[in-house]
């Protein structure tokens, strides 16, 4: 069973949090910080494993994956396979990518322009280094939508990142907000750029 | 604007990011918060979208670490919108701020019973993910067939089916009993037959965890797995959605393989000769690719393929072959197959026999030490230390000491206590044993615990032959310039012993190793000086003629030390003065030590204590047994296996629920279950009902515990009833004593602990009464202070002393209670863990010239968290056969029971909430009896009882009390033994006044006593 999701940035702030058995606030803000402590002393090119029941209790194992300015964090026991795993963060992030590709022309502009206001709140140069981010955290209630398409109650539910836009593109339709679930951009640095359309880096770096 | 339109939330986000730190954050949120908290006051002004965006930033501001405790009432109600928008919201803020006991949640039962019954699949959708999320039992009760009904529907998209797949798994979690339905196995079969690959998926999940519990009833799905997992290693009929880097749904293949994994064998030769054709194309067909993505999911499906052929403990052929390919993965650059690869060998020791063909890899592992990935390097010790046995510990515990100088500090505690654990097992000679720990001290001296360097001492002691070269390797660290405390603990302490030996080799009189050791006391510790003073007196001991120089010096240090500060250091530095004059008396006094009793060692314990958390480490510790039984160099430990440690600390009375060892014992060893079986247990938390529990010790023991609880003065012994129960109203001040109550207060409480409502207490002024609703490890309770006089009760006072384990609130009480009135003051009790102790009402009040004071017991006792629950034989045995022993199944024999007719035992038990459920035993001396306790920290939490009558000796019993909480269990199982006892008789034989000096004692010290490190330390 998957006992939480986590997802935090670079600095160690939390950016999405789904706990599948309940922890009071503390424990939750307690087992961010202690996770944060060990990724962020991690180097680069090591294995996406870390021993975990120091403070998650006995049988808790935890996969992340570092993209860009985010970690993704998954804590669960041994009945789920480690790469299992790991292949699921990275169905998660290919449905951000995916998201890009089915971005209307008028969910572009709108896009566009709120790059461009929030390029006046701040500079350039940190939006640039948090722009994967961003998608993060003002997309943030439709996180919640996407990975309810993932996991439920701790197991998961689909793996076919083909089947989940789907099921977010109905929701979608139902909840009336535009689809660009840009879960995850990549940037120039990591290895998965190859993966984000031209036309969307296109306007990004502009 | 993109962000669904809510700007407001946006805006808020924003602000958030732009705070500089954490109190400007603060000071936004708590603008927010107050900000919402206005608008929710008036719910009827906010359009169904404000409700929305304030939801939403509500649960922004939760995952930001803020506890948002209102509000709630308004997520839970979004529910029962009319628009999706507003539902999907309600369903997922709901999802992730409330948790399964909230009360808000029952109240939306209902509403989601409507979604998934009805037509909208959205809709279904949404309460399918909500109630698989934090669906609680009340859920399962309700909704489990509605959600069945849309698993198995033909008619439903595989969308909604998929969904409710999980969602009763989790309402199956929280009530096996919902598949527990004729025919559900074969449905489960059934579903197993479908096309869709993402119901597949959910359908699978659920039948692992079913048949993880029972896999009895699923054998018709065994079959059907296998079929699963050959269309997929075939690619038949396999959509390309679900191909990932080319290999069919290796999600799918890993679930199945898992499931297959809990059934025990695979009879069916068809059968298993199919699954094995596939595990090999999986063994075979995969290999190390440039792309990771590939790669981790090719390589998911390899590892647990490798984990079913050994859980069906396949061919040797085939193991062999898995051995190669994990010794080829170990090698692998990828990090990720590394890491998995020397963890699979380290599982592949313990349930095969390859032991050999992995030491063929040891070099290789030993490089994993010096990976860079701390994980990698622990999983390298990890099997470094399984793999170990006589034939390589020379060569592993050496690569362990090199490596211990370059290993970071979080690694170096546990390289040492393994390298320390693995010297002492498996040490081919004691010479080299004692190279090693020295070695060790010098290397990582902060991380080697005293048990380590007392274990060494206890050898050398015992071991003639061993104690020249021990004493002469101590010298040798002497010489270096900076050496560890702990190293000159242990040098001082041999060379005081031993080092008289050593007398004829250069550099080593007693001036002189006096000198070398003195050289040090100005760095050490008190501790340690402690130890330096019993070298110095042996030093003189051994230097006999007398050399007049080193005497007067030594002499001159113990007379320093006599006034020194330190109580122990004071002591040897007189006492040794004073011996030392006694000349050659002195040589019986500080003679050699004695030999050690022989007994297991400190250390392997500790070790075998931490692995007892799973099976497959048990395993590696029946190996390592079998391995030393066979090694013949420390026959010392192996006598101890049998002789079992004397534990002195099973004298104790003292309770320690949290040790398990000590529970153990006390369950064990009948001489613990005092006389009569009536309870000689004393809460240990250090508090002032300690110190009372010590002075009225004899009184104390006869009652049950929970009276020892009250701090009491007893001065009013015999007053009314027996001697214990006066005590459960204590006055206070001589003036109490001039309103006697009526009625037998201690009679009232325990009239209360079996109904809700009654009196608690009375007076000629005051009736207090109280009634009690119990929810969960909730209470309510209302106390009613009645005034039955004509003039006013004045300086009315009630103070609550919860126990550590109540959380207890009581609302205001009034400074006066008007003649003839009644107050009612409610008052709520919140259970967080399980505990027999009891809370008390301090109670007083003024009448005219009368002061009263009383403590009264509170009826918040342990059974009223317990709620009846009827268990069926199927669930029953399961349950009972899966808690196998001690801490979570306790077993006593319980003497002096009060004699009952089994029906009125039977009754007994009903009324305290645990029900008997006839007919489960097929004895009829038995019972059996099924509860559900709730707190907070362990919550919904079946228990079971049985108890074993003799119908020839109705005043004994044996019980047995299981449930998923080693406190609990104790508690509970301490709970039902003081209902069964007699409450005190007068023919009681008087227990021995001892137990008051075990009642003061720390809870640690028992623990420590049996512990040799420490017995050695008291020697010192």
């Amino acid at each position: 069973m998957i006992k939480a999701v986590l997802v935090m940035n670079t600095q160690g702030k939390p950016r999405l949090s789904k706990f599948y058995e309940f922890q009071p606030v503390e424990k939750q803000q307690e087992a961010i910080r202690n996770v944060f402590s060990v990724l962020c002393s991690r180097p680069e090119h090591v294995s996406n494993f870390v021993d975990a029941e120091s403070f998650f209790g006995p049988d808790s194992r935890l996969v992340y994956k570092h993209f860009a300015t985010l970690y993704f964090v998954f804590i669960f026991d041994s009945s789920e396979n480690e790469l299992a795993i790991l292949d699921l963060i990275q169905v998660m992030t290919l449905i951000g990518v995916i998201g890009y590709q089915l971005v209307s022309v008028l969910s572009v502009l709108e896009a566009v322009n709120f790059w461009l206001k929030t390029v006046f709140v701040e500079t350039l140069d940190k939006c640039f280094r948090n722009v994967c981010e961003l998608d993060i955290v003002f997309n943030y209630s439709k996180m919640h939508t996407i990975l309810d398409e993932i996991i439920l109650g701790g197991q998961v539910l689909e793996t076919s990142s083909t089947e989940v836009m789907k099921a977010i593109d109905e929701i979608s339709k139902c909840a009336l907000f535009p689809i660009w679930f840009l879960t995850c951009r990549l940037e120039a640095s990591s290895n998965a750029i190859n993966l984000v359309p031209k036309s969307v880096s296109g306007w990004r770096s502009r | 604007m993109a962000m669904s339109g809510m700007r407001g939330l946006s805006v808020f986000i924003s602000d958030i990011r732009n705070c500089q730190n954490k109190e400007q954050e603060r000071l936004r949120v708590d603008k927010e918060l107050g900000n919402i908290r206005t608008r929710f006051k008036n719910e009827k002004a906010l359009t169904p979208y404000e409700k929305k965006k304030y939801v939403w930033k509500m649960l922004y501001i939760y995952m930001l670490g803020y506890d948002v405790d209102f509000g709630h009432m308004e997520a839970v109600s979004l529910i029962s919108a009319p628009k999706y928008p507003e539902k999907q919201v309600g369903y997922i803020v709901t999802s992730s701020l409330l948790n399964e006991n909230h009360d808000f949640l029952r109240l939306a039962i209902n509403t989601v019973r409507n979604d998934i019954i009805g037509r909208n699949e959205t809709f279904q959708c949404l309460a399918l993910t909500m109630v698989g999320n934090i669906g609680g039992r009340e859920f399962a009760e309700s909704l489990a067939p509605d959600v069945q009904k849309l698993l198995i529907s033909s008619s439903c998209r595989p969308l909604v089916r998929k969904k409710a797949a999980l969602c009763l798994l989790r309402l199956y979690r929280k009530n096996p009993d919902v598949v527990n339905v004729d025919g559900w196995a074969d449905r489960m079969a059934q579903l197993l037959d479908e096309r869709d690959l993402g119901v597949l998926t959910s359908s699978m999940s659920l039948l692992v965890a079913l048949v993880s519990n029972n896999h009895e009833a699923y054998w018709s799905c065994l079959p059907k797995c296998i079929k699963i997992l050959e269309r997929l290693a075939r690619s038949q009929d396999i959509p390309q959605e679900y191909t990932y880097y080319g290999i069919p749904s290796p999600w799918l293949q890993v679930k199945t393989m898992r499931a297959l994994q809990y059934f025990p064998t695979i009879e069916d030769p068809n059968a298993r000769r199919s699954l094995f054709e596939v595990l090999q194309r999986i063994l075979m067909g995969t290999d190390v690719v440039k792309n990771v993505n590939k790669n981790n999911a090719s390589h998911a499906v390899l590892f647990e393929a490798l984990a079913l052929v050994m859980h069906l403990d396949a061919e040797k052929e085939m193991m062999s072959q898995c051995v190669a390919l994990l010794g080829k993965f170990i090698a692998v650059r990828e990090p990720n197959i590394r890491y998995l690869g020397l963890e699979n060998m380290t599982r592949m020791l313990m349930v095969t026999d390859v032991q050999d063909i992995i030491k063929r890899h040891q070099a290789q592992i030993i490089t994993s030490l010096k990976d860079p990935d701390i994980s990698i390097r622990r999983r390298a010790l990890d099997l470094l230390y399984g793999m170990c046995d006589v034939s390589n510990a020379k060569d592993i515990v050496e690569e362990l000491l090199q490596y211990l100088s370059t290993a970071e500090f979080a690694m170096r505690e546990e390289l040492s206590l393994k390298a320390a654990i693995l010297a002492e097992k498996f040490a081919p000679d004691l010479s080299w044993y004692v190279d090693v720990i020295l070695q060790l001290i010098d290397k990582a001296g902060d991380f080697v615990s005293d048990d380590i360097w007392f274990r060494v001492v206890q050898f050398v002691t015992n071991n003639e032959d061993l104690q020249p070269y021990a004493a002469a390797k101590a010298r040798e660290y002497l010489d270096k310039p900076a050496i560890h405390e702990t190293m000159v603990k242990v040098s001082a302490y041999i060379l005081g012993e031993f080092g008289h030996l050593l007398a004829r080799r250069p550099g080593c009189s007693p001036k002189e190793l006096f000198s070398i050791i003195h050289e040090k006391l100005p760095t050490v510790s008190t501790s340690t000086i402690s130890i330096l003073l019993s070298t110095y007196a042996k030093i003189l001991m051994h230097s006999q003629p007398p050399d007049p120089e080193l005497q007067n010096q030594i002499w001159a240090i113990f007379k320093k030390y006599e006034s020194s500060i330190e109580v122990e250091i004071q002591q040897r530095a007189v006492e040794y003065f004073e011996l030392s004059r006694k000349g050659a008396a002195l040589m019986d006094i500080l003679a050699e030590m004695p030999k050690f009793p022989e007994r297991q060692s400190a250390l392997i314990k500790k070790a075998e204590d931490t692995e007892v958390d799973t099976a497959e480490q048990s395993a590696i510790k029946l190996r390592a047994q079998q391995q030393s039984q066979t090694s013949n160099a420390l026959v010392v430990t192996e006598q101890s296996h049998a002789n079992g440690t004397p534990s002195v600390g099973q004298l104790s009375l003292v309770k320690m629920p949290s040790m398990s060892s000590h529970v153990d014992g006390n369950s064990a060893d009948p001489r613990l279950s005092p006389e009569n079986g009536t309870l000689t247990v004393v809460d240990s938390q250090p508090s002032s009902a300690d110190l009372l529990g010590d002075l009225l010790g004899p009184l104390a023991i006869e009652g049950p515990p929970s009276i020892n609880v009250h701090p009491q003065p007893s001065s009013n012994p015999g007053s009314d009833g027996t001697v214990v129960e006066a005590t459960a109203i204590v006055p206070v001040g001589e003036q109490a004593n001039s309103v006697q109550p009526i009625g037998n207060i201690a009679e009232r409480f325990h009239a209360l602990c079996v109904k809700d409502s009654g009196v608690l207490y009375e007076d000629p002024y005051i009736q207090i009464g109280i009634k009690a609703e119990w929810r969960g490890h909730q209470g309510h309770l209302v106390l009613f202070l009645g005034n039955k006089n004509t003039s006013p009760l004045v300086s009315v006072q009630a103070l609550i002393l919860p126990p550590m384990h109540l959380k207890m609130e009581l609302s205001l009480v009034p400074d006066t209670i008007p003649p003839r009135a009644q107050v009612q003051c409610p008052l709520e009790v919140i259970n967080l863990h399980p505990s027999r102790d009891v809370a008390v009402l301090d109670f007083s009040y003024k009448f005219g010239n009368d002061m009263v004071d009383v403590k009264l017991r509170l009826p918040a006792v342990l059974n009223k968290f317990l709620q009846p629950i009827s268990v069926s034989a199927e669930e029953f045995f399961p349950q009972w056969r899966s808690l196998p022993g001690p801490p979570l199944k306790l077993q006593e024999v319980v003497r002096g029971v009060r004699p009952l007719p089994l029906l009125e035992m039977a009754n007994l038990f009903n009324s305290y909430h645990l029900l008997v459920c006839p007919g489960l035993d097929p004895n009829p001396n038995n019972l059996v009896a099924s509860t559900t306790f709730f707190s907070e920290s362990t919550r919904a939490m079946l228990c079971l009882i049985r108890i074993e009558t003799d119908p020839a000796d109705r005043t004994q019993l044996r019980m047995t009390i299981a449930s998923g909480d080693p406190t609990l269990t104790f508690e509970l199982k301490e709970f039902v033994k003081e209902q069964l006892v007699s409450i005190p008789t007068t023919t009681r034989i008087p227990i021995q006044q001892t137990p008051t000096s075990p009642v003061a004692q720390p809870t640690s010290a028992p623990a420590a006593l049996t512990d040799p490190g420490a017995m050695l330390a008291a020697l010192l």
